[in-house]
């Protein structure tokens, strides 16, 4: 009886591969369809308004919320909807060119510190502390106003003031991974250090660190709404959703022109973090 | 509906026995009925009773997942509120505890019913003063002078056998051992002098020779102020020795209940009997018959598997040095087991690591198989890390969670280039199988298998590479008995089998008894004893030895022990 | 502590100063780069009316007419002097200019540095301690709200309600006390939200530490666990994020200043940008720079006196070695 035990376990139960199978909360599953809609307004507009965003009817200026208008008219009497879903291709894919300028040069700045350690880790560890010693809104306006004031180089500062964050958290996760028993015996398996970088340490990182490009999305949305708020983005007509924000609060009468894009603002944000803080937590 | 609490009674280390008035009536002092207890739908424990009566010790063992610890927690009314649902009736003292309001309840804590945890380290409150923390401990007397209270505190730390209670009460809790940590606790606990005792654990992270002293110093304390104690532990032999009753918890059952004799001697259950069979202190003998036919298969003149000769090495942190090796010399003849032991800091770790090349030794030589290990190159290393694997202590850490089983038994295959690509996946299967596991596990990942298996799916990745010497580090440490046993049972079928070589590192005696022919006893870096099993275990020399050897729980086997 | 710890000081200090200077260069480089030369277009503006021999004297003067390399270091020079030269825009010294708006900005970080830190200690322990598991849920989703909102938004619904409804404060006398608590609020919105997050976890983790189901079965209510074990190890990391909630508050007070219509830092941030005034916006970040890393060096030189978790992890060994030796030795007849 004794020897049998060595050859199977049985009191050992494999324990249930219900782990693959991953629940979706009901909030996560809202917040996915409400990335979805805003990806589609920025790539088909056109399916989701028939009005023009730059031509209005002054017959019909500053008209509340209503079934032909969902958010009203402006001043020019074009339709607030139409605007919104036009301006969603600038403030949103602006914020991915952030997210990816962040996470590609945060990535490989933060895994170079890491995995190459000494020298390399000094001088990118000043270089990152340089990038976080000046406040991120201050260093993207001020790289802004240096490249101009478009929309596409509000997206560019933005992504550059989120390179430190990135590095850093890459960095951390990069030294935590390496110095896990896993990579150690790795290399007691005949691995090298390209192995373990590529087979054990990126695998062991990647989950965190998607879980903050998620999060820099939504940061990166209001950062640019914010500089575009400013007037840092394109100019009018041009209709990035803090632009809107920004115009329409000279019309004291008419509050559906600062509550509706800015409703669509808070709502984008707070789907991309739940979704992120998701990600975190299922890791 | 008050509660009245005997505040009068003298402060320790005075020695009274308790006069409690309402202790003469014959009730048990704990009465535990049906007890259950579940978490969001998952029942943990099921209908558990017990009692435990005045001045006695009860000992409630199980292995993880049993529940030994929900039901500690139930009756010290410590179960996260809102995420449990418990059942049944708790009743302390004559008094139903589940019944009664937090506000009646509170009184309770501490001055009838006290609680030692499981880990001292992270027992106190990390930024605070051990003394200011003991005040709080002390209160509970009913002193209300600061400075009667801190003579208390003072007396008591000399009581539990801290050498200098003025520096303890002034210290915070990192800058002490686990050791002093867990006195101090203790200390904390009887101080107000309750009329029972939960233990959870009290020892399990601790060092062995501590384990003991701990153990003996509660021994003592409860029996001198006559303290009821409950002692929730994982080992059947600390259960027997410091027990009067024994409950055996199984998935949240009681398997079997009764005098420690009675449970110990003549178990009734098949699970007691099986965990009486495999916990190594009580079995010294059980792989003995199957190494003996190994070792006679070894040619005697056969050079060494492994040599290490006078290493030492040293450490250099912040300005001080430290001698982790000194001068440690040692051999593992061919196709036996050499067990290094020794406590925490006595530089085990330290000559695996350089056993492996992992670290290079500042003198001394080093050779596995006739082949240096020390100055070698990375490549002439990974040469030789072919014929010398590892298996590590904690099965979750050594095993990357992102990687899938296949994947993982396959690497060594991959990075030492071993056979055709072709053959590899069939020689994972074959290897899978060896340890005793099913294929489905293959296609899984870390995070879906139990310990035992994880630890399985590691000696699978050593074995894969068909190594000479395989270097065991605490292999069964981080698992439970009943896995523990099946793991060294593979070991040694693998040894038997395969003529391997093993250097096995271990804390527990028990352990090394049971399985290495050979043994050096380490302490503080320097190689304190070593020579056959049979003969260190016979005859230690060393003091030192002497106390680890202590530390092994002593219970024998009653006659007649039924066994096989 | 002392020697270990005065080395550590030092090394740090000097960290920060390095820090500075680079952010200064850093700065300096990404200005150096803007399309045009905004220096001499300026000052050839016929509003300013200057000759140009005069305009010869001033290019001179910041050494415009010499490779970036030198400008720089003869701007780093002047940076390190303490000359932060003078405002293109309007001529004044920058020092005045920074000096005249300092105050306004400072008053209006500070209220909002407390609030944020008020608002986040309250969410945090009505999400521990809230008797409704429903009100906790709701609660414990304020601070993704918080985070998601723009910081105009916030501001401009704080005036909505607050001003034009309530008349609870004016916009035309931004700098009342009542103007600027609102305006500090929309400022501390933001910022509270990562600092309640932090507290919220931290709070959690320490609730389930060991030693406070030591310090209950001692028979602690919660409120005096919460007061005597709790806040303080949850609280204390937090304190190396003050640096970061002080950077973000600098950054916030552009948007805030102007949507109040406060004149502080914020305000000359904003003209300098529209009006390229190039000297304004070097002087200003590197300002913020200085101020971000003061903070940041402070936070980190407390910490390990108030966390004795924190210090110098080589006394922690040796003692605790000490200790284990010294215990053996009692222990064990060596």
């Amino acid at each position: 009886m004794t020897s049998l035990t060595g050859l199977v376990a049985p009191t050992e139960r494999i324990r249930a591969a219900g782990r693959s199978a991953v629940r979706v909360p009901p909030t996560v599953a809202i917040a996915a369809v409400v990335i979805v809609i805003v990806l589609l307004w920025s790539l088909v507009p056109w399916l989701f308004t028939s009005y023009d965003p730059s031509v209005g009817d002054t017959a019909e200026k500053l008209t509340a919320p209503s079934g032909a208008h969902w958010f009203g008219t402006d001043h020019l009497g074009r339709d607030v909807f139409a605007r919104v879903v036009y301006g969603t291709a600038s403030s949103v894919t602006s914020a991915l060119v952030a997210v990816s300028i962040g996470l590609v040069v945060g990535s490989v700045i933060g895994l170079a510190s890491g995995f190459l350690r000494g020298a390399v880790d000094v001088v990118l560890g000043r270089v990152v502390d340089v990038l976080l010693a000046i406040p991120s809104f201050l260093l993207a306006v001020v790289i802004v106003s240096s490249l101009g004031f478009q929309t596409i180089n509000a997206a560019i500062a933005t992504g550059v003031s989120a390179i430190a964050i990135f590095a850093r958290l890459m960095r951390a996760e990069v030294l935590r991974a390496r110095g896990s028993v896993f990579v150690e015996a790795s290399y007691l398996q005949g691995g090298n250090r390209l192995h373990a970088l590529l087979g054990h340490v990126l695998p062991n990182t990647y989950k965190s660190v998607v879980a903050l490009a998620v999060l820099q999305f939504g940061t990166s949305i209001l950062v640019i709404a914010s500089l575009a708020f400013l007037g840092y983005g394109d100019p009018p007509p041009a209709s990035d959703w803090g632009l809107l924000v920004a115009s329409g609060k000279s019309y004291a009468t008419a509050p559906w022109l600062i509550y509706a894009p800015a409703l669509v603002i808070v709502i984008t944000v707070l789907s991309v973090n739940r979704i992120s803080t998701w990600l975190r937590r299922t890791q | 509906m008050t509660v009245s609490i005997d505040t009068t009674r003298p402060a320790l280390p005075q020695i009274v026995p308790p006069a409690r008035t309402s202790g003469t009536d014959g009730r048990p002092l704990l009465s535990v009925e049906g007890l259950s207890v579940s978490y969001g739908g998952t029942t943990v424990v099921r209908d558990v009773g017990f009692t435990l009566e005045r001045g006695r010790s009860l000992a409630l063992i199980g292995e993880s997942g049993s529940g030994k610890s929900t039901v500690a927690k139930s009756i010290l009314r410590l179960l996260p509120a809102g995420e449990s649902a418990v059942s049944g009736s708790v009743s302390l003292d004559g008094r139903e505890l589940f019944g009664l309001p937090e506000r009646q309840f509170r009184p309770l804590r501490g001055r009838l019913l006290g609680y030692i945890p499981q880990d001292p380290s992270s027992a106190l409150n990390p930024v605070r003063t051990i003394g200011s923390q003991a005040h709080e401990a002390a209160a509970l007397t009913g002193e209300s002078d600061a400075r009667v209270r801190r003579r208390d505190i003072l007396s008591v730390f000399e009581r539990v056998g801290l050498p200098d209670p003025e520096r303890v009460y002034a210290s915070y809790p990192h800058q002490l051992s686990g050791g002093m940590l867990q006195r101090v606790l203790i200390g904390l606990t009887v101080l107000p002098r309750p009329a029972l005792i939960v233990a959870d654990e009290p020892t399990s992270a601790l060092d062995v020779t501590i384990q003991k002293l701990i153990l003996d110093l509660l021994s003592d304390l409860r029996r001198d102020l006559g303290i009821s104690l409950l002692l929730i532990t994982h080992d059947l032999a600390v259960a027997a020795e410091r027990a009067d009753s024994i409950v055996v918890l199984k998935n949240g059952i009681v398997e079997e209940s009764g005098s420690s004799s009675q449970v110990f001697s003549t178990p009734t259950s098949e699970y007691a009997r099986q965990l009486h069979a495999d916990v190594p202190a009580l079995n010294p003998d059980r792989y003995r018959i199957q190494r003996g036919a190994a070792s006679g298969t070894t040619p005697a003149d056969a050079s060494p598997a492994v040599e290490v000769h006078a290493a030492t090495k040293r450490f250099r942190a912040r300005d001080v040095d430290v001698t982790a090796l000194d001068g440690v010399s040692f051999t593992v003849a061919r196709g036996t087991t050499h067990a290094l032991v020794g406590e925490s800091g006595s530089g085990k770790t330290t000559a695996v690591r350089l056993l492996l090349g992992l670290e290079q030794p500042d003198a001394g030589r080093i050779e596995v198989a006739g082949t240096q290990v020390h100055g070698q190159t990375s490549v002439g290393l990974r040469g030789l890390r072919r014929h010398l694997q590892l298996v590590y202590q904690n099965p979750f850490t050594s095993l990357d969670p992102t990687w899938r089983v296949s994947k993982i038994v396959r690497e060594p295959l991959d990075r030492f280039h071993v056979g055709e690509r072709a053959d590899r996946a069939r020689l994972v299967e074959q290897t899978i199988e060896e340890v005793g596991l099913p294929a489905s596990v293959l296609s899984r990942r870390p995070g879906q298998l139990s310990g035992g298996q994880r630890q399985r799916v590691a000696i699978a990745r050593a074995l894969i590479v068909r190594p000479d010497v395989l270097v065991l580090d605490e292999p069964t440490s981080a698992l439970d008995v009943s896995v523990q046993a099946g793991i060294l049972e593979l070991l040694s079928r693998l040894q038997r089998e395969h003529g391997l070589s093993y250097l096995l590192v271990s804390h527990d005696l028990a352990l090394v008894r049971q399985l290495a022919d050979t043994v050096t006893v380490l302490q503080r870096g320097k190689v304190i004893e070593s020579g056959a099993v049979d003969q260190i275990f016979a005859r230690p020399k060393h003091a030192y030895t002497r106390a680890l050897l202590a530390a092994i729980p002593r219970t024998s086997p009653g006659p007649g022990h039924p066994i096989a | 502590m002392s020697r270990s710890y005065g080395r550590y000081a030092l090394l740090r200090a000097a960290q920060a100063v390095i820090v500075i200077l680079l952010a200064y260069v850093g700065t300096f480089l990404v200005i150096s780069v803007l399309p045009g030369d905004p220096i001499t277009n300026m000052l050839r503006d016929p509003q300013n009316g200057l000759t140009d021999d005069e305009i010869q004297q001033v290019v001179a003067h910041y050494g415009l007419d010499k490779p970036v390399v030198i400008q720089l270091i003869l701007s780093l020079g002047r940076f390190v002097t303490g000359d932060l030269g003078f405002s293109l825009q309007s001529n004044l010294p920058v020092s005045q200019l920074l000096g005249d708006a300092l105050p306004s900005t400072l008053t209006l970080a500070g209220t909002a540095l407390l609030l944020s830190v008020a608002i986040a200690v309250v969410i945090a322990y009505g999400v521990q301690y809230l008797p409704s598991r429903w009100a906790r849920g709701v609660l414990r989703s304020v601070p993704s709200l918080f985070l998601s909102v723009p910081n105009f938004v916030v501001g401009l619904i704080l005036i909505e309600i607050f001003a034009f409804r309530l008349h609870a404060f004016t916009t035309i006398d931004p700098d009342s006390a009542a103007a600027t608590l609102f305006a500090a609020l929309t400022l501390a919105i933001p910022v509270s939200a990562p600092l309640a997050e932090v507290l919220i976890a931290n709070l959690d983790h320490e609730s389930r530490q060991e030693y406070a189901l030591v310090a209950r079965s001692r028979g602690l209510s919660q409120a005096r666990l919460f007061a005597r074990h709790l806040v303080k190890p949850s609280m204390l990391p937090a304190v190396a994020m003050i640096a970061l909630i002080v950077g973000e508050l600098l950054g916030g007070a552009v948007i805030t200043e102007t949507i109040f219509g406060r004149d502080g830092l914020g305000t000359v941030v904003q003209k300098a940008v529209t009006s390229q005034d190039v000297p304004v916006l070097q002087a200003v970040v590197s300002l913020a720079a200085v101020v971000f890393v003061t903070v940041n060096l402070l936070a980190d030189l407390v910490s390990p006196l108030l966390d004795p978790r924190l210090d110098a992890t080589s006394r922690r060994k040796a003692t605790r070695e000490r200790d284990a030796t010294s215990e053996r030795k009692l222990e064990v007849p060596a």
